[in-house]
């Protein structure tokens, strides 16, 4: 790369720090959360610049947009209404012992980091692409040679949708007062372009940087926006409608991708030979829907209302 | 293929897939989980079985070997959590199933169920594991559940909720630091793989500090223990008992099995000196504050502390050659601990619930409905204490042995100090059952019978394991502890 | 690259120092995610380093993503209960209705 992208990534770099400190260190709390959002933002710059498109997809839709929107919504609870004053300290000098262990630690992180040969797996995936069933690496990986991971991390997100409507009730109303007039209109505009390229993601990822990941991140974001523009959360948690079963779906999906290995005298999660490829591009449909329902179910703060909302405002 | 390939399916599986049909179903929860429970401990059961006859054997996942495909490891190390797990589990669940409605008043826990068979399917998943990142998942699958179910009950354990989120999340990530580490150094993620390759350079020294400082974090270990008590104190019963158990045991499992796999080349005396010195410091340290607590569950909680830190006197003891009976000493203790702590929790849960309130000096008098309970926790208590011949004897007498066998008086005067810190501590307890005690006036709330009985047969199983000593001795044969 | 492994460094080092001198909650919950990153940077700056090019740790930090946003969706759930207790309590009935936020 050029002197240009050198500067360049100089400048991202010290951005990011810049960001990073002000997320911490920020007096002001909404400032530390906005600053937060922008760091994400700009690491997906960074990722893109690592020729890492995959992840830089992710984390604008899920480290930047998802993680905001929770943030920025929490933060409205936070924060009473006299001016941003927050409620939640915690004595910090209990901690203070942990400091100097901590630099120590980084001085010998960064001297043992500069000495990495990093190998790297590269060949080996190349090697086995072809038995995998699909063309692009990283799915590969996330859907075939390393697939119990990947139905860990549907089952960790179930879990917290689990996790935070075990804590209580979703509050309401949900969404917090306006910021801006624009808002409701520009969510509802923007909303089938979210869906689009949520879909065009999806497709693209047998060959190409997107699939089940950013597809379902970035549909789950969308679904996000929707709801800050007004919608009414449209999922219930009633036993008797389908919502516990579609928010299940992928999970089970991929546990039955593995036992169905186990079943026909393989190994776990062994896809049958030749069916890899569409076998794969149904659990990325399922884990992609997973992701987006979740995340957005994650975003609802507790236990949606069982059968519907009636008029949530004053 | 090997026989008993199923048998680790079937555990990693079958809790998954009942925790969707128990948050699908509410209604169906306790029938599921109970009978989940009892094919689960079934399994494992087999699983110890086939491992004592054919030894251990690690699986391919999805049919690709390592280093591109992830694996599952059954050996008699983890065969032996597997069933710990099971057995608190099944023991837990009943013991839940079987309490006494809450008071309307009070919030109704709607969303135990899933979350406890969620908890169970990653902690058989973590004990399953040979790869490091699928550890570091699994991690974070547990750490959630565990939230949920500590968080359950509302009020202040929501804020215990949340320290111990905190100090879990900070040390997954220290952990995966030190993976990213090793990854960048070898290529790989593999246990097995790893420990083939691995040289004692500095990249892996860094990276081993980190992994253990997490895991030290997630283990509680002194001093890294802080979250601990009020984390396991104020969690509903069941709940203490699962943590206590195996929670904090899947911690120490991943160090033992780090420890004695990829990082054997860097056990030197030095690092094992030092982490035998905090076990020691988590034995006086825990034991002294388990002594001083007023409240029956702080109490017990103080006393997980305590128990831990003599998990870490293997790592002294091996280093100076007395590999053998230490490994599987610790590995008893950490067995017979997890089932007499679930015993003593659950046991405090029925007593609790018999006299209303959990302090010490209220816990006397009238015991009609807390007999068995008591019985339950005195039978533990024997076990934790380490008389004979229960498990938690012959794993300090295995444990003596070795420290007599390499010379370190230092680590037997360790053992008898912390034995006598647990018996005072018990015998507190234990006491306060003859005393007078506050009378609350009323008739006391009747109990299901079954309350304690979940407590009486972990207390049983626990004292059992002395006798089947040399049934464990040979399945830990296949442990890693002895080729290292 | 020299760059992104520095900035990793020094991306840890901020996220460490403010998880352990931050008082306030969320504070210390963005320092984490602060740190989370770092150690994806690290992952990525080697899959980038590897000849050729590795997809192992893209997949891995894929992953990591999602774990984090649900790890730090559930410490928000729980932030916001703890707070919303707490000001209840805090809250002297005398001194006024609560604003609308409750």
């Amino acid at each position: 790369m050029g002197t240009a992208g050198v500067i360049f990534d100089g400048l991202l770099a010290l951005a990011l720090v810049w960001l990073a400190w002000q997320a911490t260190r920020a007096a002001d709390l909404f400032h530390a959360v906005v600053s937060f959002i922008v760091f994400g933002l700009l690491m997906a710059l960074a990722w893109v610049r690592l020729e890492a498109p995959d992840i830089a997809l992710a984390e604008a839709a899920i480290g930047a947009g998802a993680t905001g929107a929770l943030l920025l919504s929490a933060l409205d609870r936070l924060v009473t209404r006299e001016g941003r004053r927050t409620v939640l300290y915690e004595p910090g000098a209990a901690w203070g012992f942990w400091i100097p262990a901590g630099a120590a630690l980084l001085g010998a992180l960064t001297l043992a980091a500069w000495k990495l040969p990093a190998p790297g797996l590269g060949d080996e995936v190349l090697a086995s692409l072809g038995a995998s069933g699909v063309d692009h690496p990283v799915t590969a990986v996330l859907l075939n040679f390393r697939a119990l991971d990947t139905l860990l991390e549907i089952g960790v997100l179930l879990l917290a949708a689990v996790t935070i409507w075990s804590l209580g009730r979703a509050p309401s109303p949900l969404v917090p007062v306006m910021p801006s007039p624009a808002l409701p209109a520009l969510g509802r505009l923007l909303f089938p372009v979210f869906v689009l390229v949520a879909a065009y993601l999806l497709w693209r990822g047998s060959h190409a940087p997107g699939g089940a990941f950013p597809a379902g991140a970035v549909l789950g974001a969308g679904a996000i926006l929707m709801l800050l523009a007004g919608a009414r959360p449209w999922i219930r948690s009633s036993e008797h409608g389908p919502w516990r079963w579609i928010l299940s779906l992928g999970l089970a999906m991929l546990l039955a991708a593995g036992i169905a290995g186990t079943v026909m005298g393989q190994a776990f999660f062994q896809y049958p030979p030749g069916t890899a490829g569409p076998l794969i591009l149904l659990l990325e449909v399922a884990a992609g829907l997973s992701i987006a329902l979740l995340l957005f179910a994650l975003y609802l703060r507790g236990e949606p209302c069982e059968h519907g909302y009636r008029g949530s405002g004053p | 293929m090997i026989p008993g390939t199923a048998g680790p399916v079937v555990l990693f599986s079958l809790p998954l897939a009942a925790a969707i049909v128990v948050f699908i179903r509410p209604r169906w929860s306790v029938p599921v989980t109970l009978g989940t429970g009892a094919v689960l401990l079934a399994v494992a059961l087999w699983l110890v079985g086939v491992v004592l006859q054919q030894g251990g054997w690690r699986q391919d996942i999805g049919g690709w070997t390592a280093p591109l495909g992830i694996g599952w490891n059954v050996d008699g190390l983890s065969a032996t959590m597997l069933l710990l797990n099971a057995a608190v589990g099944l023991a837990g669940a009943a013991f839940h199933a079987a309490r006494p409605a809450p008071p309307a008043t009070a919030r109704d826990p709607r969303f135990f169920w899933p979350l406890w068979l969620f908890l169970w399917g990653g902690l058989n998943a973590l004990f399953l594991a040979a790869d490091l990142f699928n550890v570091y998942v699994a991690l974070e699958f547990v750490s959630i559940a565990s939230v949920g179910l500590i968080g359950l009950v509302g009020g202040s354990a929501q804020a215990a909720a949340w320290r111990y989120l905190l100090a879990t999340l900070l040390g997954s990530t220290i952990y995966l630091l030190g993976v990213a580490l090793l990854y960048g150094r070898y290529a790989a993620l593999d246990l097995a793989l790893l420990a083939e390759g691995v040289e004692p350079d500095l990249v892996t020294a860094v990276a081993a500090a980190l992994m253990t400082l997490g895991l030290l974090l997630k283990a509680a270990i002194f001093p890294l223990h802080f979250w601990l008590p009020a984390a396991h104190g104020r969690a509903p019963p069941a709940v203490s008992a699962v943590l206590s158990a195996v929670v904090i045991a899947a911690g120490y499992y991943l160090l033992v099995r780090l420890w004695f796999g990829p990082f054997a080349p860097l056990l030197g005396t030095g690092v094992a000196t030092l982490l035998g010195l905090l076990g020691a410091a988590a034995v006086l340290w825990g034991g002294l504050l388990a002594l001083m607590q007023r409240h029956l569950k702080m109490l017990i909680a103080y006393s997980t502390v305590s128990q831990f830190g003599y998990g870490l006197l293997v790592f002294p003891l091996v280093a100076a050659g007395a590999a053998h009976p230490a490994w599987a000493g610790a590995v008893m203790l950490v067995l017979a601990h997890g089932l007499a702590k679930a015993a003593l929790f659950l046991a405090a849960g029925a007593i609790i619930l018999r006299h209303g309130i959990g302090r010490l000096e209220a816990l006397g008098g009238d015991q009609r409905g807390a007999v068995v309970a008591w019985v339950a926790f005195a039978v533990a208590s024997a076990s934790l204490v380490g008389l004979p011949p229960t498990g938690g004897f012959v794993g300090k007498w295995w444990l003596a042995q070795a420290a007599l066998a390499s010379g370190g008086y230092f680590w037997l005067a360790v053992l008898m100090l912390g034995t006598a810190f647990t018996a005072a501590y018990l015998w507190r307890a234990l006491q306060a059952a003859v005393e007078p005690g506050w009378e609350s006036g009323g008739e006391p709330p009747t109990l299901s019978p079954a309350l304690g009985l979940g407590a009486l047969l972990l207390a049983l199983s626990a004292a059992a394991l002395g006798l089947a000593a040399p049934l464990i001795a040979r399945l830990l044969d296949a442990g890693p502890g002895v080729s290292g | 690259m020299t760059v992104y492994l520095s900035l990793a460094g020094v991306l840890f080092l901020i996220g460490l120092h403010g998880f352990f001198t931050a008082r306030n909650l969320l504070r210390r919950l963005l320092a984490l995610n602060v740190l989370t990153t770092a150690v994806f940077l690290l992952f990525v700056v080697m899959a980038r380093l590897a000849e050729p090019l590795d997809a192992v740790p893209h997949a891995i930090v894929l992953t990591g993503i999602v774990v984090t946003v649900s790890t730090t969706a559930v410490a928000l759930a729980l932030l916001v209960r703890i707070a919303g207790r707490m000001r209840d309590e805090d809250t002297d009935p005398a001194a006024g209705p609560r604003g609308g936020a409750g």
